[in-house]
């Protein structure tokens, strides 16, 4: 409703209350300013945790404070410079620190180090220092000094074979370590479910006082079978990890302290000084990539968040899937059948009021309801084997579907019933008045014309619950799960397993982290992901949304 | 007109196939039934909650089970095991009666070996399942009794023995022991018996102690012996020792109660009280402890029932009791007494009448008159059972039902006076660290600090985002108004996992430091944009038409940022001429805001405070408040503001006089619909405050609100224990709420829709 005021082309003077227009203009500044500086905080700050950054050797005056192990040059990567108030000194002084973050948390104890500035004696960036990733205790920070090969004389970091020699053995390493994982999780996981599944059956038999059938024999033998694959494959295993052990990379902190490592923890090395900014974009792009499809380490401090991802969107696909048809159904119903009056008014207060209800009170009931009275009523039905180790009577997949999807029910019925009202009404008395039933008539023209309302109702569903937590928390997430909810062993989709999210893997990372310090960049690169996802679909609602309303206010007409 | 020969014809063509009608039919009752249900299940979740709650607000339940006869006699006592299937009633020769529920009532008697000489006194002692015996020789024995559990295939049998301790003297040799207490409690040994002799009675009180050898436990030594009898002023009449063997309280026939503190075994008189000082007659009937040994039951001959507590006193040092707790009056002193081992619940009887209660919230759980009289009572281990003997010798079992004794409106909602602390109030503490734990579950300070995060929220949300709604409604350019709105509905769609993280992590941090700036720019920025927009209407029309009407915000937002970036420099300045202080620990001028507000007002600062939510928080209600306000606004029919406007109203009065009148109601919806949405927010209170249950509305401090309450303690909490259910009120209270706030929106948005309809 923009309207220029007229009043402007007689007067001089300025119309009154323009002083106040201009306050209300902060309203809308103010809100725009708002979402900008969140998502650009958050872009900034996710993109730079993959951008690598520079090593820099720092070396402090002789009678600093700032030491590591007493010596005063050590190397870091330079995460920010900011001020400390220093109250020792009288009125507030303002001191500039500089955080490093040191690495070498073996060695060390700490990952960051804080320096004040005005104690640097210099800082430089040499060529040679690598910067190493691993296993455990977050990265080394060291000049490399030899590789010993196993029955080989040592390399020497100076000779000119050497990166190649060590780029080449860490391939061999990397594939090796696929292997063990193939072994471990998929070989020896398919060997233990089967083995439990026949200690079930064997317990039950034992209980049913079976033990000398055919059958029972036959399910000792599988096990002992079994139990020989297990043992085999261990064996492998074992044999593949003690290679991973057999080669060795000595460096040399800039501390002093030398330290040798086997290859077989190592999982990837840069020299970050030496990377031009092609590299550097190189390897922002192999960081995101690998932050995207890896499973998580180090209590989810290092590594990708690979499970969360693939938790997130399997729990928002299946909700989707069982809340659109309710959703619909309950809009056709209130738009169509229903006759308007007082029952359809209030029906629509409680649909409203639905959409207002907390998320966390969806959680409780899901909890309540689904998880102690359904899942536990089935587990005492079909699973009593297992019990008192619960199965369906505990959080998981299929009942934090199921709340998301109650939480969610409101946003598809009125998304629907916008798509269904703004079906012109000439479309349907066309249809009738060729003979259509109602339900022919539904099917046929008002559906279809309404999809684009139905798929905003769904997408804006799936947006709110994948971004939500609340509920989540009490009835299935966890911060770290053994294995997909969606796998290739029998039944491929486990409904009953808990599973990793997103948006729960922020709150655990930046609160239950033992160093929050440490995982900051990967609570800001997980929250930028989960806002992309989020923001994308409301996009695309939105959008969707939007040529609707385009369509039919012509059409209308 | 159809001819005959179509007549056939005619009919076909208008003859719908079976299959149409049948799939029209089941669509309609499936959509129906569908419909429906997805509204029933609304009302299911409600329902489900409610029921769920239900038990907190039940008293106890208590049903007969079993009787047993006794073989004819006085009986002295009664007691149980833990697993209540073996209890024992005591006879006058002190002989054990166990009586054997699981195997046909079988009674087994046995005879303890007791030194010789008569028992004058007796005390039972449930908690360390003890016997403790008064002999008219001025000696005392301690029997214990030894329980235990063997299973033999399946089936287990209870199984008991008697150990019988050396007997030691108390006090005067050949006096006889009137009353006798005996407790232990971490390596604490004392015994405290009131002993007659002559015509006067006499306080005396021994500690014992275990020499610890390296054989492993020792021989029991008398350690220290006291002589109390100086001390207490009147006739001794009723001994208790603490049951942490750390206090000891001697009740006198003229109704004064004495207490001693037993400190590394140094017995000191702290104080002297009558319980019933207001009553004509002040004489104590009864007087025992309470489960956790810190507050003593009373009772007076008329039937006065009180509890005292220790706590320290305001303004005071030490422990003292106070008088915390009246409950109903009962027909007469309570003869008959039983202290759960699990929960504040004691069981109080005069003659046939049985009251069960439950000392914190001051409430009868259960109350009867029974059809017999009571004379010994004992409640299980487990509070699961009630053990009676009565006075025709008959054992009667109860089963009692009562698994939320610390429930109720009281304890939710009414100021309790918990023990060892000093004034009733409001207080949440769900768990602790001991057994004997008092739970703290009122929901008062849950609310205050929902409604705390609520204020700072709304106080935020509500300007900005009526002005943008009136901003964007009313002036602003069309081609702006198609970014700015989906924009906001992409704020709405933030998660708020993702904000409560960078209010905790991010935001919290700088506004900590930066309050003063904080605070500028809230107070800064409103009266520039005034002053602004006063300058710039008074400039002539020539510059004036630079900016176009409806692109106003574009200027105000370079002119806020550059007067942030003056506030930014001026903040210090500002610190340091109104916040400097003196620091306590340095002893120098310190200009902070943080310890100048704790100096000036002597409250807290925390860094994750309710500033922090309350903006935070605005993220997630702007974008709420701003879209349904705008929607009501913009909706307003042109013909009113085209009126207006002709009549040569301004902008601004067309927008105050007409628009926001006639959207008043779309305005009011909007704010509930945002109050709601802030009430219920979880994630980033939980996150951006440290969830301390507070009282205050300070603006510097956390809070713990209902939502994150939930979030917290309900993963923890054991299916359906009070707890549980306790958080399920919490999140009713949150449904209620909220339902009542979207129902009143709701119901002014139909009116509102009326109105447009008829103008």
């Amino acid at each position: 409703m923009a309207r220029k005021s007229k009043v402007d082309t007689f007067s001089s003077g300025a119309p009154a209350g323009d002083a106040l227009v201009w306050l209300s203009s902060l309203g809308l500044a103010v809100g725009l300013f708002m979402i900008t500086m969140i998502l650009a905080v958050i872009i900034w700050q996710g993109l730079t945790a993959f951008w690598p950054r520079e090593v820099a050797e720092v070396t402090v005056r002789a009678d600093s404070e700032f030491t590591i192990n007493g010596a005063q040059t050590f190397s870091g990567e330079i995460v920010h410079y900011k001020t400390r108030q220093d109250y020792t000194k009288d009125n507030k002084t303002e001191v500039e620190e500089l955080q490093l973050y040191v690495g070498n948390r073996d060695v060390y104890g700490f990952s960051f180090f804080y320096v004040d500035v005005d104690d640097i004696i210099k800082i430089e960036k040499p060529a040679d220092i690598m910067s190493i990733e691993r296993e455990e205790y977050g990265k080394a920070i060291a000049r490399p000094v030899s590789l010993h090969i196993k029955g080989e004389t040592s390399v020497s970091a100076d000779s000119l074979e050497f990166d190649d020699r060590l780029r080449a053995l860490m391939d061999t390493v990397a594939e090796r370590r696929d292997e063990i994982h193939d072994i471990e999780k998929v070989e020896i996981g398919r060997i233990n479910r089967k083995m439990e599944s026949i200690r079930l059956s064997r317990r039950r038999m034992e209980r049913e006082g079976h033990t000398d059938s055919e059958k029972y024999r036959k399910l000792v033998d599988a096990d002992a079978g079994l139990q020989g694959d297990y043992e085999t494959l261990a064996a492998e295993a074992g044999a593949l990890r003690d290679l991973q052990f057999e080669h060795e990379l000595e460096v040399m902190l800039l501390t002093g302290e030398v330290r040798r490592m086997p290859l077989g923890k190592l999982i990837n090395y840069r020299y970050p000084n030496q990377l031009r900014v092609i590299d550097k974009c190189v390897a922002f792009a192999h960081n995101m990539v690998s932050f995207i499809l890896n499973d998580p380490r180090e209590a989810n401090t290092e590594g990708g968040i690979f499970p969360a991802i693939f938790g997130t969107f399997v729990m928002t696909i299946f909700m989707s899937l069982l809340v659109t048809p309710f959703g619909v159904v309950s809009a056709i119903y209130l738009s169509e059948y229903a006759k308007p009056g007082l029952m359809v008014r209030m029906v629509r207060i409680a649909v409203n009021n639905l959409a207002g209800v907390p998320s966390i009170v969806f959680g409780v009931f899901g909890l309540g309801f689904f998880v102690y009275f359904v899942g536990a009523s089935i587990d005492q039905l079909f699973f009593s084997d297992t019990l008192p180790t619960p199965t369906f009577g505990t959080g998981g997949m299929l009942w934090a579907s199921f709340t998301l999807a109650l939480m969610t029910v409101p946003v598809v019925i009125v998304a629907t019933e916008e798509g269904l009202l703004a079906v012109p009404r000439g479309m349907r008395e066309g249809g009738l008045a060729c003979g259509a039933s109602k339900w022919q008539c539904i099917q046929r023209i008002v559906l279809p014309a309404a999809a684009p309302g139905i798929l905003t109702g769904m997408v804006l569903a799936m947006a709110r619950g994948a971004g939500e937590v609340a509920p989540l928390m009490l009835v299935g997430v966890v911060k770290l799960a053994p294995t997909l909810p969606l796998n290739t062993t029998w039944p491929y989709f486990h409904f009953e397993q808990k599973f990793m999210h997103l948006g729960f893997h922020i709150y655990d990372l930046g609160f239950q982290s033992p160093d929050s310090e440490a995982a900051k960049p990967m609570v800001f690169a997980t929250a930028l992901l989960l806002i992309i996802l989020v923001v994308a679909m409301n996009l695309v609602a939105i959008y969707v949304r939007e040529r609707l309303r385009r369509k039919y206010a012509v059409s209308a007409v | 007109m159809p001819n005959a020969t179509s007549h056939s014809r005619h009919d076909d063509r208008f003859q719908v196939s079976r299959r149409v009608l049948l799939v029209d039919y089941w669509m309609h009752r499936l959509i129906k039934v569908g419909g429906i249900s997805v509204i029933a299940a609304v009302c299911g979740i409600f329902v489900f909650i409610f029921v769920q709650i239900i038990p907190l607000f039940q008293g106890a339940t208590v049903s007969p089970t079993a009787t047993v006869q006794l073989a004819p006699g006085d009986y002295r006592d009664v007691g149980v095991d833990r697993w209540s299937e073996l209890p024992f009633v005591i006879d006058q020769n002190l002989d054990l009666h166990f009586i054997n529920l699981a195997k046909d009532n079988d009674v087994t008697r046995i005879t303890p070996e007791l030194p010789d000489g008569k028992a004058t006194s007796m005390r039972y002692n449930q908690r360390n399942q003890m016997l403790v015996y008064g002999f008219d020789d001025g000696r005392f024995c301690v029997v214990r009794l030894n329980y235990h559990e063997t299973f033999d295939g399946n089936e287990r049998t209870i199984g008991h023995d008697l150990v019988t301790e050396p007997a030691y003297h108390i006090g005067h040799q050949d006096h006889p022991i009137v009353d006798i207490d005996y407790a232990e409690a971490d390596g604490r040994r004392v015994a405290a018996a009131i002993q007659s002799v002559g015509d006067s009675r006499e306080v005396h009180l021994v500690t014992l102690k275990q020499k610890r050898s390296l054989l492993g436990a020792g021989k029991v030594m008398v350690d220290k012996r006291f002589d109390l009898s100086s001390q207490v002023i009147g006739v001794p009449a009723i001994v208790r020792a603490g049951t942490q063997a750390d206090l000891l309280m001697v009740a006198t026939e003229e109704g004064r109660v004495f207490y001693f503190s037993m400190q590394e075994s140094e017995i000191t008189l702290m104080q002297d009280f009558t319980p019933f000082g207001d009553l004509a007659d002040t004489t104590v009937a009864s007087m025992d402890f309470l489960f956790g040994g810190v507050s003593v039951v009373l009772s007076s001959p008329a039937g006065e029932n009180r509890l005292y507590s220790l706590f320290v006193p305001e303004f005071g040092s030490s422990r003292l009791f106070g008088h915390t707790k009246t409950f109903p009056l009962l027909s007469g002193g309570a003869e008959v007494y039983a202290a759960s081992q699990r929960n504040k619940s004691f069981l109080v009887g005069h003659g046939s009448e049985l009251s069960l209660r439950y000392a914190t919230t001051e409430t009868v759980r259960w109350h009867k008159d029974m059809p017999f009289e009571v004379e010994h009572a004992v409640l299980s281990s487990k509070h699961d059972r009630m053990l009676l003997v009565d006075g025709a010798d008959m054992l009667r079992i109860y089963d009692l039902d009562d698994p939320h004794p610390e429930a109720g409106v009281k304890a939710y909602f009414g100021k309790l006076w918990y023990e060892g602390s000093s004034a009733p109030k409001y207080d949440w503490q769900s768990t602790g660290a001991s057994d004997d734990y008092e739970p703290k579950l009122s929901m008062v300070p849950l609310i205050v600090g929902t409604l705390k995060g609520t204020l700072y929220a709304m106080l935020f949300a509500v300007p900005v985002a009526l002005l943008a709604a009136l901003y964007t409604s009313q002036f602003l350019s069309w081609r702006m108004r198609v970014i700015v709105k989906p924009t906001m509905e992409i704020m709405a769609s933030l998660p708020s996992v993702v904000l409560g993280f960078l209010a905790a992590l991010w935001l919290a941090p700088i506004v900590e430091t930066q309050m003063v700036f904080i605070i500028l720019i809230f107070v800064v920025l409103p009266v520039i944009a005034m002053v602004f927009g006063q300058c710039w209407a008074s400039l002539p029309m020539p510059i004036r038409k630079y900016v176009r009407s409806g692109f106003e915000f574009l200027v105000i937002g370079v002119v806020a940022a550059a007067s942030t970036v003056v506030c930014w420099y001026l903040a210090p300045h500002v610190e340091a001429r109104f916040c400097t202080v003196v620091d306590p620990v340095t002893n120098l001028a310190v200009s902070d805001f943080r310890l100048w507000w704790r100096q000036t007002t002597n409250t807290p600062f925390e860094q994750r405070n309710a500033l922090v939510v309350g903006f935070v928080m605005g993220f997630a209600v702007i974008p709420i408040i701003f879209s349904i306000a705008e929607e009501s606004l913009a909706n307003v029919p042109p013909s009113l503001t085209s009126g207006a406007l002709a009549l040569g109203a301004s902008r601004w009065q067309t927008a105050m006089r007409v628009v926001i009148p006639t959207g008043s109601a779309g305005i009011f919806s909007a704010v509930m619909i945002g109050l709601g949405r802030a009430v219920g927010e979880t994630m980033i209170v939980l996150m951006a405050t440290g969830n301390t249950p507070v009282m205050d509305l300070n603006a510097f401090t956390g809070m713990r609100t209902l939502s994150a309450n939930i979030a917290v303690e309900l993963p923890e909490a054991p299916h359906e224990g009070t707890l549980y259910r306790t958080l399920f009120l919490g999140a009713l209270l949150l449904f209620m709420f909220t339902f009542f706030l979207n129902t009143i929106a709701e119901v002014m948005r139909q009116h509102l829709r009326e109105k447009y309809k008829t103008v």
